[in-house]
């Protein structure tokens, strides 16, 4: 950090403080209340994936990609499975492809209903972050119904998924959704026009889209700064093609456009969005279809590698995988989308006041088991 | 038996007969290839002619040409490119003939990577993944995956060094994420990035010996004191 003035401060936040959504060490120098400069510290939950991916075989490495977001478990399975299939050149059936569709963004709504509570958390308002996690509640119940499990599921798998849905959970997840949509329109109107939080978080940090583009920023955080860039719509994987959704972008609402309060709309609209498709996705689901058809006996990928990208709930989601032709992965890299996010957070946090860099960190949306891997 | 297996097993026969029986083996029909072999050996004691080399009839099916198509688009693309770079930096590319990357040397590659960012036909505005291998043969290898955000398109570039002195230019000033990307490889493989403002270690502590992902990184036996679990064989 080199030199200190008489008026500077160096203060650490974290490793552990609720405010760092994880095991997280910002050191922050202030001039007085204002930052000037902050050095993020990482790795303390640095649990060696890509070591381990090239001791186990290729189907091991999927419980793996679920321990590295732990909030979108889902979408990082989907994300290697079709990396997999395109290295291996194998198509599923559409009964496969539709379960995955309504799974990955089942986790989406998920995954951002907990960003918005935890950013309204951050910034004071504590009832709507127990609304968004009972409404999160019943997803994780649909989940458990599928594949047992609440948080990891290691559900998707390379030519298929481990169960089929079970019976009746089309309809629940209907019912759901139908209780669902009201229950966003109230998340929306106690927290996103409320005045508290819309002058805590309009006009703060607000990312340019060149900033955003050069530092690798993807997904919603991308959109929030105006660039209308979605994979799913850009570079359809699996069958997003099919279906009618659109993709929101940052407008400036309520101040700049690339600002927290952008950051945080933009992921209420996906929301929606993300309704939308699970309805056309169940409505159109093939009634047959065996869930373990395009299951390989052995998975043995020919020699090569694939580098393939998928819409996580927090942006483009990478693998990088190089194949040497045995069972056994000779390089898997993770290109994770909240790596790339915190990297630009000393960019647009430094010249803010202490609490606000805490509002911009909450606005990134960052999960510190995928950043350090 | 159909005309279109005899002419398949005639075929084979003459290549076999030629000395290229690597062909009669890939053949996937069990019982094409049996017949193949067993005519193979008539003809070479004599108690059967050799057959006609028949009429190579083109069997290109027509319901894939639209997924040609898209496949000569991105390869198309994919040419042009590498020509570009070829045409504008004859001395770095390095010449191969598998398809889908472009190996450059180390030595011009900042240049490169300044005049693919702004050249206007290119316009990579975006490193999407950099990663380090380490691909045997004491080499190691750094991985650039580009895209560019305005016209859509990808390559992948790929710059190999020898272990012993394993430098290749920063470009964490041209694109910002390259920072810690680089910092992440340089960390996990040990390429050191020159003209990088903050090399330093990013997901291990900065007194960690040795570099976990090459393929011959031996764990060290404590740190500070505290045992290092080593790799476990079977279930606990």
């Amino acid at each position: 950090m080199g030199v200190v003035h008489g008026e500077e401060m160096v203060l650490n936040i974290g490793p552990q403080h609720p405010a760092t959504h994880g095991v997280l060490r910002l050191q922050v120098r202030t001039d007085g209340e204002v930052v000037s400069q902050i050095t993020p510290y990482m790795g303390y939950l640095h649990r060696c994936f890509e070591k381990h991916s090239e001791n186990v075989t290729y189907e091991q490495v999927i419980p793996f990609t679920d321990r590295c977001d732990y909030l979108s478990s889902m979408s990082m399975n989907f994300g290697y499975v079709v990396a997999m299939e395109r290295l291996m050149e194998i198509k599923v059936n559409d009964r496969v492809e539709h379960i995955r569709v309504v799974m990955a963004e089942l986790q989406r709504i998920a995954s951002h209903l907990l960003c918005t509570g935890v950013f309204g958390l951050d910034l004071g308002a504590f009832t709507p972050f127990l609304w968004a996690l009972r409404d999160r509640e019943r997803i994780l119940d649909l989940f458990e119904l599928t594949c047992g499990a609440r948080l990891l599921y290691n559900y998707m798998w390379v030519g298929g998924l481990s169960h089929d849905i079970p019976v009746g959970f089309v309809e629940s997840t209907f019912e759901f959704l139908d209780y669902f949509e009201p229950k966003v329109d109230e998340l929306e109107n106690i927290l996103a026009h409320n005045k508290i939080l819309v002058e805590r978080s309009a006009d703060i940090g607000v990312m340019p889209k060149d900033v955003a583009i050069s530092y690798g920023v993807t997904g919603p955080n991308l959109r929030a700064s105006g660039v209308k860039w979605d994979l799913r719509k850009n570079d359809p994987y699996s069958i997003y093609d099919r279906f009618e959704f659109d993709v929101p972008i940052g407008e400036g609402q309520k101040g700049t456009v690339g600002d927290c309060w952008d950051r945080f709309y933009v992921r209420i609209i996906e929301i929606r969005e993300s309704v939308k498709i699970i309805r056309q996705a169940l409505a159109s689901m093939p009634k047959e279809g065996d869930v373990h058809q395009s299951l390989p006996k052995k998975i043995r990928p020919p020699k090569g590698s694939v580098y393939a990208r998928t819409e996580t709930p927090r942006g483009d989601l990478g693998y990088y995988i190089e194949s040497d032709g045995s069972p056994i992965p000779y390089r898997v890299k993770m290109r994770s989308p909240a790596f790339t996010a915190l990297s630009v957070l000393d960019e647009i946090g430094a010249g803010w006041l202490l609490s606000d860099v805490l509002a911009i960190l909450g606005s990134l949306d960052i999960v510190l088991g995928e950043i350090d891997r | 038996m159909s005309s279109d297996k005899e002419k398949l097993i005639a075929e084979l026969v003459n290549k076999g007969l030629d000395g290229d029986m690597d062909s009669v083996n890939a053949c996937d029909d069990k019982i094409i290839r049996a017949k193949a072999k067993a005519m193979i050996m008539k003809v070479k004691k004599g108690t059967l002619d050799r057959p006609e080399i028949p009429l190579v009839v083109s069997d290109t099916p027509t319901n894939d040409h639209k997924e040609e198509n898209v496949q000569d688009n991105v390869e198309d693309s994919f040419q042009k490119i590498k020509k570009m770079i070829a045409d504008k930096f004859p001395d770095s590319l390095i010449e191969h003939d598998k398809g889908d990357y472009i190996q450059v040397k180390p030595e011009q590659w900042n240049d490169i990577a300044t005049w693919l960012k702004s050249e206007p036909s290119l316009l990579f505005d975006s490193l999407q993944c950099q990663m380090g291998i380490d691909i045997g043969d004491d080499m190691l290898e750094s991985r650039y995956n580009l895209h560019s955000m305005e016209l859509d398109h990808y390559i992948e570039i790929r710059i190999a060094v020898h272990r012993s002195d394993p430098k290749i230019p920063s470009v964490e000033q041209i694109w910002r994420i390259a920072d810690w990307f680089e910092r992440e490889t340089y960390d996990m493989l040990g390429i050191e990035y020159t003209g990088h403002r903050d090399l330093r270690r990013i997901l291990l502590p900065d007194d960690w010996e040795g570099w976990p992902l090459r393929k011959d990184y031996q764990v060290q036996e404590t740190y500070h004191g505290i045992v290092v679990p080593k790799m476990k064989e079977g279930w606990e």
